[in-house]
């Protein structure tokens, strides 16, 4: 594969809680507008090695995060996390609109809560490409300045999606997004995934085997703080090079 | 089933009916206090509290048609500026005891404020008399905001506080995730979540401070005449009550009859309004 460039590369990061580790010296490099899975069982770190991306750790002092994370020429660990996060969004297991907002004001929450002024014409046009992209602009067109507590819990988490894009991440993280839904509503979910890796790179820690199969280009599998195998996803479901993933594939342990 | 276990459940029946019985009827006595209070000062102040009560000032005696305009006007405005002290000051230490659980000064920072929660309230007029009208030489409409903004400040910081631990992390998680920073994600996130929680504790807390007595006999001590200084002695519905009502003529004890009903009514108004506020 010659069109895969990274953008982003993690090396040789360790994260430890309490002296507990659970990430040990771990590398690895995402690629620019790929769906990447992360994978593995529970308790492997999936979700702690992807809230590192963006820096959620320094919101708990009980987490020691060491090592580096280039982004563009630049290492994140260096860097002041809120620069970090409006580069790189993140999407969490469930849906977390603000619920004194409006669907609008969600949307636009980023530049909201950053203090970046817009004019009229420049919030509708962000609030309508970004509801349009994730499918939800003609579902809440007439309620759009209504709070968006009364939407369903996919469409909620739709909303959060758009609202992580109107930013224009570079990144956008996803945190199991369909662990808390029903099937219809994370094949959705799966779709515009697939929809959205042309504009955006895609990291996401996922529980299901099968939705790593059906929307990630590459799949990484990780093991109690150990990357054990990373490659694209139709050789780790096809010829699994270690028998923990193959074990892990075929349902031995979960 | 034998008749020995049958008679022992029967028993058991009867028990469990007395004890449900017992609690329903005492709850219900509790309502006859309340009952008889309402009532009484319905009958006595219902016929005075008309147009003359809200808009004359108070008639000398053996006058008819006096009001009690200056009471009024005092009140709101002394609770008023209580309010604006004891609310942003309440809010935020509400913010502190909620959110910063691990900081060393917040144990102590809790005790202080259920301390305050417990204080008899003529203490914290004989405080406001020592720190304000006696270095100023003279009583104040501010010294009695004071002392009034310390009684409401702990039930603010509560409210505050009780809302707060509320809200779920993932909200704030959801804030921080697009770039902002801790003081935006309380004020535009999380207190805007607390509205409700925090403003039926602002209600409870002015319709506790309304009514008190006690702070406004060293401090706002009470006029006879329509005053908007602050900084000079001034009537409110409390101490128009209290003086009215212990005095001889009936005229007075009329108008005193009518503050009462006005202050029942605005304080039970405003509790209804805080209930019906968190739903």
């Amino acid at each position: 594969m010659t069109e895969k460039e990274i953008i982003l590369s993690v090396e040789s990061l360790s994260i430890s809680v309490k002296k507990h580790k659970i990430i040990k010296n771990l590398s690895i490099s995402f690629y620019k507008n790929k769906v990447t899975a992360i994978m593995g069982p529970s308790g492997c770190g999936k979700t702690t090695l992807i809230r590192s991306l963006n820096r959620m750790h320094d919101l708990d002092k009980s987490f020691r995060v060491k090592g580096s994370i280039l982004f563009e020429d630049q290492n994140l660990m260096k860097i002041d996390p809120i620069l970090v996060r409006q580069q790189i969004g993140m999407v969490f297991q469930r849906p977390n609109p603000f619920p004194t907002m409006s669907i609008y004001d969600n949307v636009l929450a980023g530049y909201i809560l950053n203090g970046i002024k817009l004019t009229t014409d420049e919030k509708d046009e962000i609030v309508h490409s970004c509801l349009k992209k994730v499918g939800l602009y003609s579902e809440v067109e007439d309620n759009i300045h209504r709070k968006g507590s009364h939407l369903s819990g996919g469409q909620q988490q739709r909303l959060c999606i758009a609202r992580a894009l109107a930013m224009n991440p570079h990144v956008l993280l996803l945190d199991e997004p369909t662990s808390a839904l029903d099937p219809k509503a994370t094949t959705r979910i799966e779709d515009l995934i697939n929809e959205l890796k042309h504009e955006v790179s895609i990291i996401m820690v996922t529980h299901n085997i099968e939705q790593a199969s059906r929307v990630s280009d590459y799949t990484a599998f990780l093991y109690l703080g150990d990357l054990v195998e990373y490659d694209t996803t139709e050789t780790i479901f096809t010829v699994p090079k270690d028998k923990r993933t193959e074990e892990y594939l075929s349902r031995k342990y979960g | 089933m034998s008749t020995q276990t049958r008679e022992k459940l029967n028993q058991r029946l009867l028990i469990n009916k007395i004890f449900y019985k017992l609690i329903e009827f005492l709850s219900f006595s509790l309502l006859i206090p309340l009952g008889l209070i309402l009532f009484y000062i319905i009958k006595n102040g219902i016929a005075y509290l008309n147009l003359d009560f809200f808009l004359n000032m108070p008639a000398p005696v053996g006058e008819t048609g006096g009001g009690a305009f200056n009471a009024i006007i005092g009140s709101f405005m002394i609770v008023g500026l209580a309010g604006l002290i004891a609310i942003p000051l309440g809010i935020l230490i509400g913010i502190f005891l909620g959110e910063f659980k691990d900081h060393k000064m917040n144990n102590l920072t809790r005790i202080a404020i259920e301390t305050l929660q417990g204080i008899p309230s003529i203490i914290y007029g004989i405080v406001a008399y020592v720190w304000f009208v006696l270095p100023f030489g003279n009583f104040s409409a501010f010294s009695a905001s004071f002392a009034l903004a310390l009684m409401m400040l702990p039930m603010v910081a509560k409210a505050t506080e009780e809302t707060i631990v509320m809200i779920p992390y993932t909200l704030k998680e959801a804030s921080y995730a697009l770039g902002a920073n801790y003081y935006t994600t309380i004020i535009k996130v999380i207190l805007p979540s607390c509205m409700k929680g925090i403003s039926s504790g602002v209600l409870i807390g002015i319709s506790r401070i309304l009514g008190e007595t006690a702070p406004l006999l060293f401090t706002a001590f009470g006029n006879a005449f329509l005053n908007f200084n602050m900084g000079k002695p001034m009537n409110a519905l409390p101490l128009l009550i209290y003086n009215y009502a212990s005095s001889p003529y009936q005229e007075w004890q009329q108008i005193a009859w009518a503050a009462s009903l006005f202050l029942i009514i605005i304080v039970l108004g405003l509790s209804i309004i805080a209930k019906n506020v968190i739903k």
